[in-house]
C-alpha cells in the first residue's frame, strides 16, 4: 500500500500542469515559466484520444473529454521529483461541458486518483484543460473527473473513461 | 449671565473652536456606529487608461487600468487617507445573457463585467467620512491568471502598485482626467488595502511586494474578504483583519483563515493587530453586488447554492424553514461594519472602533446581525499581551509559553494537532478538509496548519491548568483573559446542537480564586451547526473575558490560569492561543 501511495503521489508531483523553476532568480525564473507554459498550453496538438459523450450530466454539466499531444519545437525546463528536466513533449487533458463557473477555487481535473493539474478555462467557459509531461498519467480506463480545489470527495466523473485508442 | 449660562456658552465656543480648526477630522471622530453614513458628500468618478495598459511581470495577457474614485467632494480638507479595494476572479465580459472569460471583451458586442463597482456600498461609506476610496478593476487578470503558477497573486500585487503609482501621480503634479484637483489630497502613508477572494490574496501579496520596494506606500490595513490563500504569504507589521463567511460556497474550506494563524507568532515584536470575523450566515458573493443573483450581469450567483452540491437542504447554510442565511442586504452590512470600523480604527486613527474588532463590544446596527463571531490577537508588545501557552508544540503539553506547568486532568485525548510535523496534519480525522479550515492544505504550499490543543472529558473532574511562574504573575494591567476555542463536532460527547460550557478559574499566590463561566461572557462554545458539504466547521474564536469579572483575586499575583469542565458531564475541544491581552492603542 505505502509502493502504491507513493507512485501515486509521484504521479501527481509529474503531472503537474504548472511548475516553479527553483533558482536565486526565483520570481523572474517562475514568470518565465509560466509565460513557456501559457504559450505551450496555446500551441496546436495532435489529437490523440476523445470521448463521444453529448449529453451533459451532473453539476457542471460534463460532456466529454479530449486529449492532445504537443511537440515541444524547444525542449522546455520542468522541475519533476525535485530535479529540472528537459522535456520535449507535452498532453493537453481538455474536459467540456459548462458553462463553467468562474470562481476562486481552480478547476481540478483528475485521472483516476490523481489530480493531473489545475486547469484553465476557455473563453466560452465551456472547456476547462491542463496540460501534463508523464505520459503513463494517461492510462487507459481511468476514470475522469472534475472538482474545485483539489477536493477528492466532490469530484464529478465524466461518463466516459479513458480511451486512449479511440478519437 | 449666571455661571451655568457662561459655562454652557464657553462649552459651545470651545466646540465651535474645535470644528473650525480641526474642520472635518473633528466631525468624523462622531458617532458610534463605523457602517453609518458620515456628514460629508461624496462624489464618484472613474479613470481608464485602456483595457491594454498594464502587463504584469510574466503573465500572460495585459490588464486594463481602470478605476472608480470615491471622495469627499468638497476636498477641502486633506490630505485624506485612502482605501484601495480589489475584487477577486469572476467572469469578465458577456454577451446578452452568456458569461464568457476573455480580456479584453472582443466577442462581438461584448462588454465588461464591472466587478470593480460591486463594493460602491463600503466606498460611499468610507468617502462620506473622509476617505478616499479607490476600487480598481482586474478583469485582465481573471481572464488568465489559471494559467500561472500563483494563480495570479503576484499579478494582482503588481496592478495595486501600479494604481498607487497613478494616485502618487495624480497627488504630486496631477494629470489627466483629473487635473490638479487631487494634488495634495491623498495621504499615501496611510493607505489600507481590501482584497475579495482571489483579490483576498493579491492584497496580502501586494503588502509583501510592497514591503520589498522599501515600502513606498504607507499600507497600514490590509483586509482579506472571504479570500484564498493558496501561497501562505503572511502580513506582519501592518494590522491585518479576515472575514470569513460560514457558508462559503466557493473557497468553501474557508482557507483564508491562514493569514491570521500564520502570522501570529512568525515575527517576534511585530506591533500590529490581528483579527477574523466568522459570519454565520454569509456566502462568499453577496459581497460584490456585481456577483449577486440581483445583479443584471451574467455570471452571478448564490455561491452557496450553486457550487455546494445539495447545499439547499442545509440547515444553517440552505433554504429550508429556520435556516441562518442572511439576505443580500444584510450581508454586505456585516461587511461594511467590519471594514469600515477596520479602517477607521487603523487607517484613520479612529480608535473608538476598536472594541468593536476586539468583540469587546457587540456588532453594531449597520452589520445588521448578531450572529457573528470576532476574534483578536494582539500586538506582541509586553504591555497588551501575556501569551500564558501558545500551543506550538509538543513541549507546551507540559510546560507553557512562561515555563511553567501546564497541568491536564482528567483529559482525554489530551493532544497537539494541525501544527508541525509529528503533529496529525488534521485533527478531525477523517472529516473533509473543508471542514478545518485551520488546517486545510494549500494549493501553492506545503506548509501546515494551526497547532490546536485536542482534549476532551468525560466527568466533571476534566480540568486544563496553566501556572503563571513567578515574575509573570503580575496581570493587572491587562484587560481580558484570552483564548481561541472551537467545540469538536466530531466528538460525540458534544451533543449535537447543545453549547459547551467551561468555567475559567484565576488564583493568586495566596490562595484566592474567582471563576467565571465562558458562556456568561461569550457564545463561541456553540455546536457548529450545518450538515451539507463543508459544514459544520471547526473554526476557533477568540473568548475574551475581561479581568474585571474576577472578583476577590489579586490581578497583581495570579499563579495559575484553569479551565474547569465541571458544567456539562462531558465533552471535547480545540483549543489554542491562551493568553492575558489588551486592546490595542
Amino acid at each position: 500500500m505505502k509502493l502504491i501511495r507513493k507512485d501515486l503521489l509521484r504521479k501527481t508531483y509529474l503531472a503537474a500542469a504548472c511548475v516553479l523553476l527553483i533558482s536565486a532568480a526565483g520570481t523572474q525564473a517562475a514568470a518565465q515559466s509560466d509565460a513557456v507554459l501559457a504559450n505551450v498550453m496555446k500551441m496546436t496538438g495532435k489529437l490523440i484520444a476523445q470521448g463521444k459523450n453529448n449529453q451533459p450530466i451532473g453539476q457542471f454539466n460534463l460532456k466529454t473529454y479530449r486529449v492532445e499531444e504537443i511537440s515541444l519545437q524547444k525542449s522546455v525546463a520542468v522541475e519533476l521529483q525535485g530535479k529540472l528536466v528537459n522535456v520535449d513533449r507535452a498532453w493537453r487533458i481538455t474536459v467540456t461541458g459548462g458553462p463553467f463557473p468562474v470562481r476562486a477555487l481552480p478547476a481540478v481535473i483528475w485521472i483516476g486518483d490523481v489530480p493531473a493539474g489545475n486547469g484553465a478555462e476557455n473563453e466560452r467557459l465551456s472547456e476547462i484543460s491542463v496540460l501534463v509531461f508523464d505520459r503513463s498519467l494517461l492510462r487507459e480506463g481511468a476514470v475522469i473527473a472534475l472538482s474545485y480545489g483539489e477536493n477528492k470527495n466532490n469530484r464529478e466523473e465524466l461518463p466516459e473513461k479513458l480511451r486512449m485508442t479511440g478519437k | 449671565m449666571n455661571s451655568r449660562s457662561r459655562i454652557y456658552s464657553l462649552s459651545v465656543l470651545i466646540l465651535v473652536l474645535l470644528a473650525l480648526t480641526l474642520g472635518e477630522r473633528f466631525v468624523l471622530a462622531q458617532g458610534s456606529d463605523p457602517g453609518s453614513p458620515g456628514p460629508l458628500s461624496v462624489t464618484r468618478e472613474e479613470y481608464n487608461f485602456g483595457d491594454t495598459a498594464f502587463n504584469p511581470t510574466g503573465f500572460p495577457g495585459p490588464v486594463e487600468l481602470a478605476a472608480s474614485i470615491h471622495y469627499p467632494t468638497s476636498l477641502s480638507a486633506g490630505p485624506y487617507p485612502v482605501i484601495l479595494l480589489l475584487h477577486g476572479r469572476h467572469a469578465t465580459c458577456y454577451l446578452g445573457g452568456t458569461a464568457l472569460l476573455q480580456w479584453p471583451c472582443t466577442q462581438n458586442g461584448s462588454q465588461s463585467i464591472p466587478s470593480y463597482k460591486g463594493y460602491d456600498y463600503l466606498s460611499e461609506v468610507l468617502a462620506s467620512h473622509g476617505y478616499v476610496v479607490v476600487s480598481i478593476s482586474a478583469n485582465g487578470i481573471n481572464a488568465r491568471d489559471n494559467q500561472v503558477r500563483d494563480l495570479g497573486a503576484l499579478a494582482r500585487a503588481e496592478l495595486i502598485q501600479k494604481h498607487l503609482d497613478i494616485l502618487n501621480g495624480f497627488n504630486t503634479t496631477g494629470g489627466a482626467p483629473f487635473g490638479t484637483r487631487f494634488v495634495g489630497k491623498f495621504d499615501l502613508t496611510r493607505i489600507g488595502t481590501m482584497g475579495h477572494s482571489r483579490g483576498g490574496e493579491g492584497v496580502v501579496r501586494h503588502f509583501v511586494l510592497n514591503s520589498a520596494q522599501g515600502s513606498p506606500y504607507g499600507i497600514k490595513a490590509v483586509f482579506p474578504l472571504a479570500p484564498v490563500d493558496f501561497n501562505r504569504f503572511a502580513v506582519n507589521g501592518s494590522a491585518l483583519s479576515v472575514l470569513l463567511p460560514y457558508c462559503d460556497g466557493d473557497v468553501s474550506d474557508l482557507q483564508g483563515v491562514h493569514f491570521y494563524d500564520d502570522a501570529r507568532y512568525n515575527v517576534a515584536g511585530d506591533l500590529s493587530p490581528k483579527h477574523y470575523i466568522l459570519v454565520m450566515g454569509a456566502n462568499h458573493n453577496f459581497y460584490n453586488t456585481i456577483w449577486s443573483p440581483s445583479s443584471p450581469f451574467p455570471g452571478s450567483a448564490d455561491d452557496w447554492l450553486a457550487f455546494v452540491p445539495g447545499g439547499h437542504s442545509d440547515g444553517q447554510c440552505g433554504t429550508i424553514m429556520g435556516n441562518h442565511r442572511l439576505s443580500e442586504t444584510q450581508q454586505r452590512g456585516t461587511g461594511l461594519a467590519y471594514m469600515a470600523a477596520f479602517f477607521r480604527a487603523y487607517v484613520g486613527g479612529e480608535t473608538q472602533f476598536v472594541p468593536v474588532l476586539t468583540g469587546d463590544a457587540p456588532p453594531p446596527p449597520s452589520a445588521t446581525t448578531n450572529e457573528l463571531f470576532v476574534s483578536y490577537h494582539a500586538p506582541d508588545d509586553p504591555d497588551l499581551r501575556l501569551d500564558v501557552n501558545r500551543l506550538l508544540d509538543s513541549t507546551n503539553l507540559t510546560t507553557n509559553t512562561l515555563g511553567g506547568a501546564a497541568t491536564p486532568t482528567d483529559l482525554s485525548p489530551y493532544d497537539l494537532c494541525g501544527g508541525a510535523a509529528p503533529q496529525p496534519a488534521t485533527c478531525l480525522p477523517g472529516e473533509p478538509n473543508a471542514r478545518q479550515p485551520h488546517t486545510t492544505p494549500s494549493a501553492r504550499s506545503n506548509k501546515r496548519g494551526l497547532s490546536q490543543l485536542r482534549m476532551g472529558w468525560n466527568s466533571i473532574t476534566g480540568m486544563y491548568g496553566n501556572e503563571l511562574p513567578g515574575g509573570t504573575r503580575n496581570v493587572s494591567g491587562f484587560e481580558a483573559v484570552q483564548f481561541r476555542v472551537s467545540v469538536n463536532f466530531a466528538d460525540v460527547r458534544n451533543l449535537d446542537d447543545m453549547a459547551q460550557e467551561l468555567r475559567i478559574v484565576l488564583t493568586d499566590s495566596a490562595g484566592n480564586s474567582s471563576s467565571v463561566r465562558v458562556g456568561d461572557h461569550s457564545g463561541a462554545l456553540y455546536f457548529p451547526p450545518g450538515s451539507v458539504g463543508p459544514v459544520p466547521k471547526v473554526v476557533l474564536n477568540t473568548v475574551r473575558v475581561p479581568l474585571t469579572a474576577f472578583q476577590g483575586v489579586n490581578l497583581n499575583t495570579v499563579r495559575s490560569v484553569q479551565f474547569k469542565f465541571d458544567q456539562r458531564a462531558a465533552g471535547a475541544l480545540l483549543i489554542t492561543d491562551v493568553a492575558f491581552a489588551s486592546a490595542p492603542r
